[in-house]
């Protein structure tokens, strides 16, 4: 060997190129057997493959959808709409579970015996009850106490509430409410601009600015003011009473409101105990040092405990939230229409494609839980620790 | 002279046995059968009449007669079978993996199952037709008047396709709501979610029985879909496909003879006609031909029964579902039931 082959062949970063492409060739190696090993097989048991199906028409209907969608449509429409109730769910989910387990979390460390048990007992329920059970006794729950729909529950005749769901009127056309999700673009824009100013009025007179009052009118007023403008200028689709049940109008199925509850209240208990443990981490002295500072309970709480406990807490919410993103899946069970329901369930047994189906839908859970992982680790390394 | 005889005779003879011993076509089937010694079914996760697990534990109901049928004529014992309960959705992966050697389970001979799924249907073993359940107190008595309805459904299964095409096309606005398995879609009928829940006749009558209080609930009569079902194998292995085709035309044609599991033993002995004669191996050897036994229509008729003794038991009078013969009758009674003969 000569000495110029040597030195590269110990080099410690020619080897790890070696090594990690010696492991990516094997990867993609066996990936690339499956995928031959699985068509040749398709194609010996007269199985038709491809990803041409995805462009047939559906002839499938989808009691709830938030894209415009109807069964003439193609499968690749019904994927669409599988994912965005897939998202909705998931993303309301996950912050509305964030809330409710930031709440329980801290009234489990509460001085309140009373509030502290049953926060206590909240947790230890959730824990032990597998999360199909939750769903289903959600859905039986909602529905159950809900009238049939000629007993509905009427609010100035335009508002419709039965087991049915909730029928409240829609925009005859378009969607005039992205003028909403511009005020509310907005509105976080002018919060930001407001902070950054406080925080400098702040630093030069020493006058606090109650900066989150301001900020909550700017962030919900502001969209609050645009939805009212445009539903003043908009024309509705008001529900009204058919022969069965209502029609016109969007309406909110309880398979929703169902599975919404059932993932919000079973993440919950697992984010409390995430909240928990973080507040505990942080030192009993930071708080002692706080009070003699002279801050509130509460200043304490949200300036030296919480953002200290984030620091604990964010990688094992990040799972909390890959959980519940995965756990939506369980609408399948109560026919709320997302991926799982619509595209492994009613698209692949109107095609018969089961390898290329099932494909697509690990691939949307992987793109989906992979942008949640990311979003979570820019976050966990912005508020990290910086030590000077 | 007499040796170039005796050598050209001597070398048709070797020929003669060469061609008998490749008579028989291979059947890796049949020969994974016998080896293990039962027949894998997959069967519905609980439909009753059709496929359900008796208090016993022991699977009762018109496709699992199917599947001892044709253990019988294979192994000689209709007792020699696995059941695999299989959902809506595990019904094709678990019979293109050969996790099954056949599927047996109210599922709807469809074209594009047969062109694109790699699987075969092999004959009907039950005409079935797309109807609704319906509370009575809804007062309904046609599908037309459902306008405006919630139905509950399986998801993926023929019914949520058919209905939306039968309402869509009489311009009528019906809310689909799909669940993951039947049982599901029932209970959330049950609780009031939907006005309708929709399947086949005979699977509502099954079902019917799953409700909190099944008389106060209707099957409609009027029918919005022929859905013939019967036994379902993968491609290839036509010699298995001839044994389960013949095993069903065997036990219609049992019926239409007049051959019971009671006078099957006093048919083979008296009996004049040679169809009913081939039929039960007294005469021919159509058995052998297909690499059984003779008594291969036998044994399945003697421990199973004719297709209409099977009926009665399961779905017919002498079964909770009450359901009339209707098409599933023999044809010289007025039904569709009609076979090949055995010549």
């Amino acid at each position: 060997m000569s000495p110029a082959l040597r030195r590269w062949f110990y080099d410690a970063r020619v080897r790890a190129w070696i090594s990690q492409a010696a492991v990516a060739g094997a990867m993609f190696g066996t990936i690339w057997y499956f995928v031959a090993n699985a068509s040749e097989n398709m194609v010996k048991a007269g199985i038709a493959s491809g990803f041409d199906f995805l462009w047939r028409t559906s002839g499938i209907d989808v009691p709830f959808k938030i894209v415009d969608y109807t069964p003439q449509n193609n499968i690749v429409d019904l994927l669409w709409v599988g994912v965005a109730n897939t998202l909705l769910v998931s993303l309301l989910g996950m912050a509305l579970a964030t809330i409710l387990g930031f709440l329980i979390g801290i009234a489990r460390l509460s001085k309140n015996f009373l509030l502290r048990s049953l926060a206590t007992g909240f947790v230890e329920f959730v824990r032990n009850i597998p999360l199909l059970l939750f769903v289903f006794f959600w859905y039986f729950g909602v529905i159950r106490a809900l009238p049939p729909p000629r007993d509905s529950f009427a609010a100035f005749d335009t508002f419709f509430l039965n087991n049915r769901g909730l029928y409240v009127p829609a925009p005859t056309e378009g969607h005039p409410f992205a003028a909403v999700s511009i005020a509310f673009a907005i509105g976080v824009v002018l919060f930001l601009a407001l902070r950054v100013w406080a925080a400098k009025r702040q630093a030069s007179t020493g006058k606090a600015f109650p900066i989150w009052a301001a900020g909550t009118a700017l962030i919900v007023g502001v969209p609050l003011a645009a939805a009212i403008v445009v539903a003043l200028t908009t024309s509705w689709n008001v529900p009204v009473r058919g022969g069965f049940n209502f029609r016109g109008g969007f309406v909110l199925v309880p398979e929703f409101v169902a599975l919404l509850a059932a993932l919000v209240t079973y993440t919950a208990g697992f984010i409390a105990e995430v909240v928990r443990g973080g507040i505990l981490a942080v030192g009993k002295g930071q708080k002692e040092a706080a009070a003699s500072l002279g801050l509130s309970p509460g200043q304490t709480l949200r300036l030296i405990v919480v953002p200290q406990a984030l620091r604990v807490m964010v990688p094992p919410m990040t799972s909390q939230y890959l959980n519940l993103l995965k756990n939506s899946s369980f609408g399948a069970a109560i026919a709320y229409p997302e991926i799982v329901s619509v595209f492994m369930g009613s698209a692949l047994n109107a095609t018969g494609q089961a390898i290329e189906i099932i494909a697509i839908t690990l691939a949307i859970y992987l793109i989906a839980g992979l942008a949640v992982s990311m979003f979570m680790n820019w976050y966990n390394s912005r508020i990290a620790l910086v030590t000077r | 002279m007499l040796r170039r005889f005796a050598a050209s005779a001597a070398l048709m003879l070797c020929f003669a046995g060469a061609v008998s011993a490749q008579q028989l076509t291979p059947s890796p089937t049949l020969d994974a059968i016998k080896a293990r010694g039962h027949l894998e079914c997959g069967v519905h996760l609980g439909l009753p009449g059709f496929s359900f697990a008796d208090d016993k534990g022991v699977w009762q109901g018109i496709d699992v007669d199917f599947c001892k049928a044709l253990a019988a004529a294979v192994l000689g014992d209709a007792t020699k079978v696995k059941y695999t309960p299989t959902s809506v959705q595990q019904r094709w992966p678990i019979l293109q993996s050969g996790q099954v050697d056949l599927l047996s389970r109210n599922t709807t001979i469809t074209f594009s199952r047969n062109a694109s799924l790699g699987v075969n249907f092999l004959g009907i073993n039950f005409y079935e037709g797309q109807t609704f359940i319906v509370r009575k107190k809804a007062n309904i008595t046609k599908a037309d008047e459902m306008d405006g309805a919630t139905v509950c459904v399986a998801a993926g299964s023929t019914e949520e396709k058919q209905a939306t095409d039968w309402f869509a096309e009489r311009g009528k606005k019906v809310t689909i709501v799909n669940f993951q398995r039947n049982d599901d879609a029932i209970a959330a009928y049950d609780a009031e979610r939907c006005d309708a829940y929709t399947a086949g006749f005979g699977a509502l009558a099954g079902q019917r029985s799953k409700l909190k209080a099944p008389d106060d609930h209707v099957i409609l009569t009027q029918l919005i879909s022929n859905d013939p079902q019967g036994p379902t194998v993968r491609y290839g292995d036509e010699r298995y496909q001839a044994v389960v085709r013949w095993v069903l035309n065997g036990m219609i044609a049992a019926e239409h003879f007049g051959i019971t599991s009671k006078n099957v033993d006093e048919m083979r002995r008296s009996s004049t006609n040679g169809e009913v004669r081939r039929i039960l191996g007294v005469e021919g050897n159509f058995g052998q031909m297909l690499g059984l036994s003779n008594d291969w229509l036998y044994n399945a008729i003697k421990q199973v029964g004719n297709y209409g003794e099977s009926y009665e038991r399961t779905v017919g009078m002498d079964s909770p579902l009450k359901l009339p013969r209707g098409p599933n009758q023999l044809w010289t009674k007025g039904g569709l039931l009609f076979t090949s003969p055995f010549q």
